[in-house]
């Protein structure tokens, strides 16, 4: 069993728990995820590593309420501990010879592009910090990206914090003003992930995006996670998450991403019932 | 006491749900034999002394033996017997290709149909589960170590093995639950979990540790298994990735991989009423590939509640892969089966999902390498194959999370681990692998077979260091 040693409600919507997993703890590295279930009966659900602490033995991870399994796993509370916790799986992200990069990241795909920034930084990269959030109320990690950038651009789509715009608007202006960087790192909603791609093609600078299918084992086995990368097939599970944002098929990923959204709506809404008659 | 043989040239059948019926649930299909039918079964067998059957056996049960036992109604006797040889002798009697193998040497299938060998293991299996209570007794230990990387087939066959022998055997699994293929793969209505489960204990209550969540080549390296203590360690890590045909449309919703489909159903129990897995529910489904995969993926599709469920196979009905029985009884629940077809293409619609499947038909030509004779495209045969479904059932690939982290483990140009014959011994010393790791997709006794013959080279290679 894994044990919740930290909750903490970074907003509404976004939870971060640290879980004591000393061995993937001492194995994590930015870009790799593990696979939940919050109880026996759970679905399988993969989350990118938010944070290690390989003394603690711990695993940080930060997840927004969206579906069923989510919703799930923010019943339980500090001391309790998650039916299943495996990884580190995917294969991390590569930060060799990067001497100048701007990550971005988008909503709570920032908590995972955290992590890489922070790695950056600690090996002497020049980092530039993008974070895009829809309004004030819904910005996660501010301090956390301030300690570990040379930058940092604050975007909200409603301009009630930082600057009023969108991540593709600000990374757009960085290089106007002659930042040249080794690596753009691209972290968010697909259709962001698709723009920062688009944007950063134009300008020739290398992107790299990490994606985030539907995904079941998360070893090697169902096929499920399948992207089409420069015209292959490829599995997000051993092949990625990260891939060259230039090569994805974004739109087809989109799609993907829709095959069960009619039951995830019943099982949010179950879920939904479920948690209100155990408040009454 | 002489014997009165049973000389029925027929075999006893085989009581199953009716097809009408099972098509609708999830309740296992062959319902077992009765103890007479067992022991009247058991009668058929001529006891030959030179045993053709055993040496068509991956774990040479003696099975004149133990059906001896059955005729003379000694059915722990029996089973003692066959558990010398098979760790897994109630999941073997439900899934072994019979026909192919022991049941395909029997003398008395010369003139008629070969004594049910199956059937009977099964019996004696079932058996032995519902009369004898006791846990087995664990080994004297021996103080040597041994870890297991896969908790399928063949990664339980080496450990009861190496566990009887007094070894400590830990049995690192990727998924939540033991079992591999048998719990992820084979669905409850060929294979019921609770049987599964039921080794898996047998296996606990002789010493075998299993950590589950455990991804080796990811939380653990090999190299580190044995900084741990390991003196040897077993790669049972199955299959892997599965294949696509790479024709246009793969990617559309409603395109699954046989192990995506079989996963969702059968591990994460999207069958069960209430079930927080999603799944498609289809009506018209078309599953790609002529294997047992393909059977269990049509017949759960069928269960699933799809109104046509197609086997789409690109050879013909005698060149089916799958075990006959499976043949047989999916036919009975109304699969169907085009043959000689091919798809070329996967229709979607404006949402983005399978709207139908793009055919031709093949005919068959010369023999190729496989020895099978290869199918050809017939011109202009083109036609569209109306399913909202499509389900790829055609084979895996190794999977690369071990070799990827083992220095000096070398594997093939397919990407499987090289073993040296038999035994499975890999290129790196006190390192064995053996099932689908090593020879890519097959069967569920072979890799049983390849976990017993490694068990014995490890125990040896230990003793001799």
């Amino acid at each position: 069993m894994y044990k919740i040693v930290r909750k903490k409600e970074l907003n509404p919507t976004v939870t971060l728990m640290e879980i004591d997993a000393p061995l993937i703890a001492k194995k994590a590295e930015p870009g790799q995820f593990i696979i939940f279930r919050a109880f026996e009966d759970s679905e399988r659900v993969p989350l990118t590593i938010a944070d290690y602490d390989r003394e603690m033995g711990t695993v940080t991870i930060i997840f927004q309420i969206v579906g069923g399994a989510t919703m799930e796993l923010n019943t339980l509370s500090e001391g309790d501990c998650l039916y299943d916790f495996v990884g580190p799986l995917g294969r991390p992200s590569e930060t060799d010879g990067l001497k100048k990069v701007a990550v971005v990241g988008g909503g709570v795909g920032s908590a995972i592009a955290y992590p890489i920034a922070k790695k950056l930084h600690s090996l002497g990269c020049e980092v530039h910090s993008i974070v895009g959030f829809r309004n004030k109320d819904l910005v996660i990690l501010e301090d956390e990206f301030n300690a570990v950038s040379d930058k940092v651009c604050m975007m909200t789509d409603d301009g009630s914090y930082g600057t009023k715009g969108l991540v593709t608007n600000a990374l757009e202006e960085l290089i106007k003003e002659g930042n040249e960087y080794d690596e753009v790192i691209a972290i968010g909603p697909v259709i962001m992930m698709k723009f920062v791609a688009q944007l950063t093609k134009k300008y020739n600078i290398k992107t790299i995006v990490s994606m985030n299918p539907i995904m079941i084992d998360g070893t090697g086995m169902c096929g499920g996670c399948r992207l089409t990368v420069g015209g292959e097939t490829k599995f997000a599970c051993v092949d990625g998450p990260d891939f060259d944002g230039h090569l994805v098929d974004f739109d087809e990923a989109m799609h993907r991403g829709t095959m069960y959204r009619e039951f995830e709506t019943h099982a949010r809404e179950a879920s939904c019932n479920l948690l209100n008659k155990e408040v009454k | 006491m002489a014997l009165q043989r049973n000389m029925d040239p027929k075999k006893c059948p085989m009581p199953v749900q009716d097809p009408m019926v099972r098509r609708n649930n999830f309740d296992e299909v062959a319902l077992g034999y009765t103890y007479e039918m067992a022991v009247n079964e058991a009668k058929r067998c001529l006891n030959c002394k030179n045993k053709p059957c055993t040496t068509g056996c991956p774990v040479q049960i003696d099975i004149p033996a133990f059906i001896e036992r059955v005729a003379n109604e000694d059915m722990e006797g029996a089973y003692q017997i066959i558990s010398k040889s098979s760790s897994l002798p109630a999941v073997c009697g439900r899934v072994c290709p019979q026909e192919k193998q022991c049941e395909s040497k029997c003398v008395r299938g010369i003139k008629g149909e070969s004594v049910g060998i199956g059937r009977l293991e099964r019996f004696v299996a079932d058996w032995h589960r519902e009369n004898c209570k006791d846990m087995p007794e664990m080994p004297v230990q021996n103080g040597h170590k041994v870890a297991i990387i896969g908790a399928g087939p063949s990664g339980l066959t080496a450990a009861g093995d190496l566990a009887k022998l007094g070894y400590k055997v830990t049995v690192y699994e990727a998924l939540h639950l033991a079992g591999g293929v048998l719990v992820y793969g084979i669905p409850e209505f060929r294979l019921p979990k609770a049987i599964v489960q039921k080794e898996i204990d047998n296996l606990k209550a002789i010493g075998v540790d299993v950590e589950t969540n455990m991804v080796i080549g990811k939380v653990l390296t090999i190299d580190e298994l044995f900084e741990m203590g390991n003196e040897a360690v077993y790669i049972g890590s199955g299959a892997g990735l599965p294949r696509f045909m790479n024709i246009p449309g793969e990617s559309l919703k409603g395109v699954y991989s046989a192990n995506e489909y079989l996963t969702r159903i059968n591990l994460m129990k999207a069958y069960k009423e209430g079930s927080k897995t999603p799944i498609k529910h289809s009506k018209k489904v078309a599953v790609v590939g002529g294997g047992n995969v393909a059977m269990d993926a049509a017949r759960s599709a069928k269960r699933m509640g799809a109104d046509e469920v197609y086997i789409v196979y690109r050879r013909g009905m005698e060149e089916l892969p799958a075990r006959k029985e499976e043949v047989e009884h999916a036919e009975e629940e109304g699969i169907i089966f085009k043959t000689l077809t091919n798809p070329v293409e996967v229709l979607g619609n404006e949402a983005g999902e399978v709207c139908g499947m793009k055919c031709v038909e093949m005919e068959l030509g010369e023999p190729d390498a496989s020895g099978r004779r290869r199918p050809i495209v017939k011109e202009g045969s083109e036609f569209v194959l109306d399913v909202d479904t499509m389900i790829m059932s055609i084979g895996t690939s190794p999977n690369p999370l071990i070799r990827s982290t083992t220095p000096g483990l070398e594997t093939n140009k397919k990407g499987c681990i090289v073993t040296d014959g038999e035994n499975g011994l890999t290129t790196r010393e006190g390192v064995y692998a053996g099932g689908d790791a090593v020879t890519g997709a097959a069967t569920v006794i072979l890799a049983m077979g390849a976990g017993k013959a490694a068990a014995k080279a490890i125990d040896e290679y230990i003793r001799n260091k």
